[in-house]
């Protein structure tokens, strides 16, 4: 998972919904999200309930993308000692 | 029954458990925002009834049971709902202890569910005489509902202001939409505007994005730093009364009694009073810690399970916070399901209580089990390889197709339109129960003006 693009450089995550994102990635996560999503509804044939599910493909789809493409912006440890 | 509809009710379960375990351990994931859009494409996706009330049932115990964890190994709440524990989790993870809270959370869960689904079918069994009185006024009921909620926020006046002109804007939009031709006259559009309003804080973050000034200006972060300690395993399946100690037990039990009894109210307000109340006499902090964390949990679960169960089989009408956020979809997703045709008016009782039981009794023995003994795992793979950034984007995705399916591209402008109003007032302390109480009590609203 090294590889993946790594912003930890500078300190520039914003707060949205009581995590922390990066703007760029956020704004590609909504932009491949809405493409798939979107994209898989209206490629969809047109026999209800089709289409909607196309789209639930679609999102899960995305969200898979999403995560391998983005970094989560955790740094995340174990400690093995015990108490404080 | 159907051997194959038991079939699918049983899978659709294991999906929800499943599905909203992982999900209620991520961080900052709000009930609404997660369970409402996916309960809304199953039902539009034309699953049977009594399959997506048993996979809803199944997801709201299961993120209900986890969204605890991470307050408990990192002080991060899993959900709004899990924000009052932070406390009294902080004080047993100083003292070492935050696998002890983890059991006890949910183990106080899974009390809250034992409780709360057999006192929501006797509660709503002696409420359902009622329902035709109040079916009649449901308008006038949520316009009710919108100011009792407002007058119970801190920020009242705002949120009493808001609901008029935000009812205007609604319906409003709904005018321009049939003028236009854009929907036909003999069609609402409800599910969008729903989700805009579920999705508008997130949407107004974005549009204060383009503005360089705010942007420059907002506090910067590096990462979230995630501190666990090791624990050990525990062996055997977990017994929830063996976890708890007997005045746990009772302070539990009596908190979700309570929980279900007060099925209209916020459930965040009355996990805080009650909560607090009801362990305020004791003086080790770490037994004080313990009792409140299963208490609070038993009640988080037992307020939801009853605003969920006890508006849907009584009234068919979604008159509880919880009802008319996460469990919205069960009560209105046109075409499929209406105030007049949905879910209450669907199934039978003993549809509504084979549902309640496969899913409460999979979630709990698939997430509590898992929790006992892996929680450590999944949180560490949740916060290491599931970004913040995929989950807003999915749930953007959905919003954008569901506006588009309501009506068209017009109706994804409108639905930002509707999404910052909503983020706007939402920032200024007009909550989601405010909210939508006002979306559903304007079109009568708006009506009394014209």
């Amino acid at each position: 998972m090294e590889q993946r693009y790594d912003h930890k450089e500078k300190e520039e995550n914003i707060e949205v919904w009581e995590d922390l994102v990066h703007i760029k990635d956020l704004v590609l996560a909504i932009i491949i999200s809405t493409i798939t999503t979107l994209g898989a509804y209206l490629i969809a044939p047109n026999d209800p309930p089709k289409p909607l599910i196309f789209g639930l493909i679609g999102a899960v789809v995305a969200f898979v993308i999403c995560s391998l493409l983005i970094n989560p912006k955790r740094s995340f440890r174990y400690v093995d000692e015990e108490g404080e | 029954m159907d051997p194959v509809l038991i079939l699918q009710l049983i899978a659709a379960s294991v999906i929800g458990a499943i599905l909203y375990t992982i999900i209620g351990i991520a961080p900052g994931t709000d009930e609404t925002a997660v369970l409402a859009p996916v309960t809304l494409v199953l039902v539009l996706s034309a699953f049977e009834p009594i399959v997506v009330l048993a996979f809803f049932i199944s997801a709201i115990v299961a993120k209900k049971l986890t969204d605890s964890i991470p307050v408990a190994i990192a002080g991060i709440p899993g959900g709004v709902m899990s924000a009052p524990m932070v406390e009294h989790a902080m004080i047993l993870k100083k003292h070492g202890m935050p696998e002890i809270s983890i059991r006890k959370m949910a183990s106080g869960s899974v009390i809250g569910t034992i409780i709360a689904v057999p006192m929501s079918l006797l509660m709503a069994n002696l409420i359902a005489p009622l329902s035709d009185e109040i079916t009649q006024y449901a308008s006038q009921i949520f316009f009710g509902g919108a100011i009792f909620l407002a007058l119970m926020t801190k920020n009242r006046w705002i949120a009493l202001l808001s609901i008029v002109p935000f009812a205007f804007l609604i319906q409003g939009l709904r005018m321009f939409y049939w003028e236009t031709g854009i929907v036909p006259e003999d069609q609402t559009v409800f599910t969008s505007f729903f989700l805009g309003i579920t999705i508008g804080p997130v949407i107004l973050k974005l549009a204060e994005l383009l503005n360089g000034r705010i942007r420059r200006s907002l506090p910067r972060y590096g990462k979230k730093d995630i501190v666990m300690r090791r624990t050990a395993k525990t062996k055997g399946f977990p017994n929830p009364f063996k976890i708890l100690n007997r005045k746990e037990i009772g302070t539990t039990s009596l908190s979700s009694v309570l929980g279900v009894l007060t099925f209209f109210m916020s459930p965040v307000g009355m996990t805080i009073f009650l909560g607090e109340t009801l362990t305020s006499r004791i003086k080790d902090p770490v037994k004080k810690a313990a009792r409140a964390i299963s208490s609070m949990d038993g009640l988080t679960n037992a307020a939801y399970l009853s605003g969920t169960l006890i508006p849907l089989i009584a009234i068919g009408l979604p008159l509880s916070p919880t009802a008319i956020g996460p469990a919205g979809p069960l009560f209105n997703a046109p075409p499929v399901f209406t105030e007049e045709n949905n879910i209450h008016h669907l199934l039978s009782m003993s549809d509504f209580i084979v549902a309640t039981l496969i899913g409460s009794v999979i979630a709990i023995s698939i997430t509590f089990y898992i929790t006992i003994k892996y929680a450590q795992q999944i949180c560490a793979f949740v916060f290491r390889f599931i970004p913040h950034e995929a989950m807003l984007g999915v749930f953007f995705g959905l919003v954008v197709m569901l506006a588009y399916m309501d009506a068209g591209i017009v109706n994804i402008v409108g639905v930002i339109v509707v999404a910052i109003v909503a983020g706007f007032l939402h920032r200024k302390g007009v909550n989601y129960g405010v909210q939508f109480m006002t979306l559903y009590a304007a079109p009568w609203l708006v009506s009394l003006f014209l």
